[in-house]
């Protein structure tokens, strides 16, 4: 491992030209590639740099710039301009989404977030741009695109498709830290508790997936490394002892093992489900029902305890102490 | 077993001996393969736990009288238990259950240890296995512990551990503000990321026909264009690797927190 990590410099390699290289004014690489051999230590790849600049590069990455300063701005104004006020309170401030599907009547009631989400918007969709071109360049088959492209579709499902069919921008997720995590909440409890969103349930099942696949693979290549496993492209052409060992060792557990090719096609299967089955989660949510609990209820999917009591409710998660107690509820009194 | 050799390397590796409980006792009386699987002192543990448990299932699923797929359910035991034996039809199937179930799931990984000490091949994949044990014995028995009662481990059923899932996140307010749970969250969907990136570099690049140190130098420039690092085909594994030990901790610590040291997760960033 050390010897491939200590491998010199390397150029980046040219592929064939392609039509692509001489439309582009801006298409130079900049900075000078440089080894930081620290990184050694983490056994991963020490050389950093160079970067293409390239047009589409360059434009995603303005919008996002863009976005970021009126994201900034839009702080400076919640907190009076106070620089190190809006530090204090980053975590709180938010950029929230108007009501209705109209432009927003003022910057601060929705304004700041319509902006920002166009600039963004812009930004992921010239990412895509210099994606494809970058791998028409290298030659590469498009399935990065494609991931890029689906993970674009279930932003898009949240910020744009799912207001435009329920009517209302402020379905959307403000722009903040916390107000991520209460749109979150907010928005299962809305729709009647997304958990019992059947699509929902099928992306969790892709995504703790996902995770479980990077354990089960990540493993197994770091355990036969030492025998070159994870030269993968090698591999899939002629599976070294190492390969031979991994689909072994699955083989003798499970009965059933993936190759150096297919176990690829399972994980980026798994990764683009999780995203796909959002998309579709979030599409059906106001579509096909208004509450996901009901319709849990109705297709058998909730499991039923009984009738909900008041002794039910006490033991949970704290016990209440009986209204009239000392220390109970005390009504206000009538003005 | 006669069977045909699978891959040319087989045959150097599929012998007896160098097994651990032949490492403790001298001797592994399971030491053998049936078919494709390795059989193994561990192996026949985990069978039997494996049948007893899924008999236990089923005997207690036929008392209630419900075959739904869906709505057949083995319940934890009631509050009134706490930390004691209930009786088998009110909680006593389930921690059955969730003995042999663990007692199998750790034979499992015993069994991994012995097919990596055959194969002379690193531990790591028993030992991501044993974090995922990890999550499972702190949800069912350090949790309950913990809490004092078997009551508060998850019912043994489709739609039983789904709606156990959100009664606990409503149980404690808010559960997106639990941070370890935005943390953990944040390392699920980075392995996806970091998944379909990989998943794409390979699936992208890779061509029987050609020297593959090419296709190899090819991915590396190509990250270097993208976004002006190749973390290297080695690398990648070791992140997502670590990304999913990340993931796998806190996971624990978000469950392991709640009830326990923290009754309300929106109460809990507004201490005075």
């Amino acid at each position: 491992m050390a010897r491939i990590l200590s491998r010199p410099i390397e150029p980046v390699e040219e592929p064939e030209p392609s039509s692509y290289d001489n439309a582009d004014p801006l298409g130079i690489r900049i900075g000078t590639p440089t080894r930081i051999d620290r990184l050694r230590h983490l056994g991963v790849d020490t050389q950093v740099g160079t970067i293409w600049l390239g047009t589409w590069g360059l434009l995603s990455a303005f919008l996002f710039a863009a976005g970021a300063s009126v994201v900034v701005l839009s702080a400076l104004d919640q907190v009076g301009g106070s620089p190190w006020l809006m530090v204090k309170y980053f975590a709180n401030l938010n950029l929230v989404p108007p009501d209705g599907l109209g432009l927003a009547h003022s910057l601060r009631n929705g304004g700041y977030w319509q902006i920002t989400l166009v600039f963004w918007a812009g930004s992921t969709v010239a990412w895509a741009a210099r994606c494809f071109e970058r791998l028409a360049r290298h030659r590469w088959r498009p399935f990065l695109l494609f991931a890029w492209l689906s993970a674009i579709l279930l932003t898009a499902c949240i910020w744009v498709f799912h207001p435009l069919i329920v009517g209302s921008w402020s379905d959307a997720p403000a722009l903040g830290l916390n107000s991520d995590l209460q749109w979150a909440q907010n928005f299962s409890v809305l729709w009647g508790n997304l958990y019992f969103n059947p699509w929902h349930q099928l992306a969790i099942f892709f995504l703790l997936g996902s995770t479980m696949l990077w354990g089960m693979h990540g493993a197994t290549i770091l355990a036969t490394g030492s025998e070159s496993s994870h030269h993968e492209d090698a591999e899939i052409k002629n599976m070294s002892s190492g390969s031979q060992k991994a689909a072994l060792f699955w083989r003798w557990t499970m009965g059933f093992n993936a190759f150096p090719k297919s176990i690829h096609d399972y994980l980026w299967w798994f990764a683009v489900g999780t995203v796909l089955a959002s998309a579709i989660g979030i599409l059906t949510t106001g579509v096909i029902t208004r509450d996901w609990y009901v319709w849990g209820v109705d297709h058998g999917t909730v499991a039923q305890y009984g009738p909900i009591t008041r002794e039910a409710i006490n033991e949970y998660p704290r016990p209440m102490p009986p209204l009239s107690a000392p220390g109970g509820y005390v009504p206000a009194p009538a003005r | 077993m006669a069977d045909l050799e699978f891959l040319e390397f087989e045959s150097a590796y599929r012998k007896p001996g160098n097994t651990l409980f032949a490492l403790l006792l001298g001797d592994d009386p399971f030491d053998f393969w049936v078919g494709r699987y390795y059989v193994g002192f561990f192996g026949v543990v985990s069978l039997v736990t494996i049948a007893l448990g899924v008999t236990i299932l089923f005997v207690a699923v036929g008392q209630y009288g419900d075959w739904d797929l869906l709505r057949a359910v083995v319940p934890s035991p009631d509050r009134s238990v706490g930390l004691g034996w209930a009786p088998f039809l009110h909680g006593g199937a389930w921690q059955s259950v969730v003995i042999l179930a663990t007692a199998s799931f750790v034979a499992w990984g015993l069994r991994e240890v012995d097919i990596c000490r055959k194969l002379e091949m690193g531990f790591h994949i028993p030992a991501m296995f044993s974090l995922a044990i990890s999550a499972w014995v702190i949800l069912q028995i350090v949790r309950p512990l913990l809490m004092g009662c078997w009551c508060e481990g998850f019912d043994l059923g489709f739609t039983g551990h789904l709606t156990w899932v959100s009664n606990t996140g409503f149980k404690y307010m808010n559960f997106y503000d639990n941070p370890f749970h935005a943390y953990a969250v944040l390392g699920f969907f980075l392995t996806a990321m970091l998944l379909a990136m990989h998943g794409s570099a390979i699936l992208g690049t890779y061509n029987t026909h050609r020297d593959p140190t090419v296709e190899m130098r090819r991915e590396d420039s190509f990250w270097r264009d993208y976004v002006g690092y190749s973390i290297g085909e080695y690398g990648i594994h070791r992140l997502g690797f670590y990304l999913a030990v990340y993931t796998l901790v806190m996971s624990d610590l978000c469950i392991l927190t709640s009830g326990t040291l923290v009754q309300d997760w929106v109460d809990f960033w507004h201490p005075f």
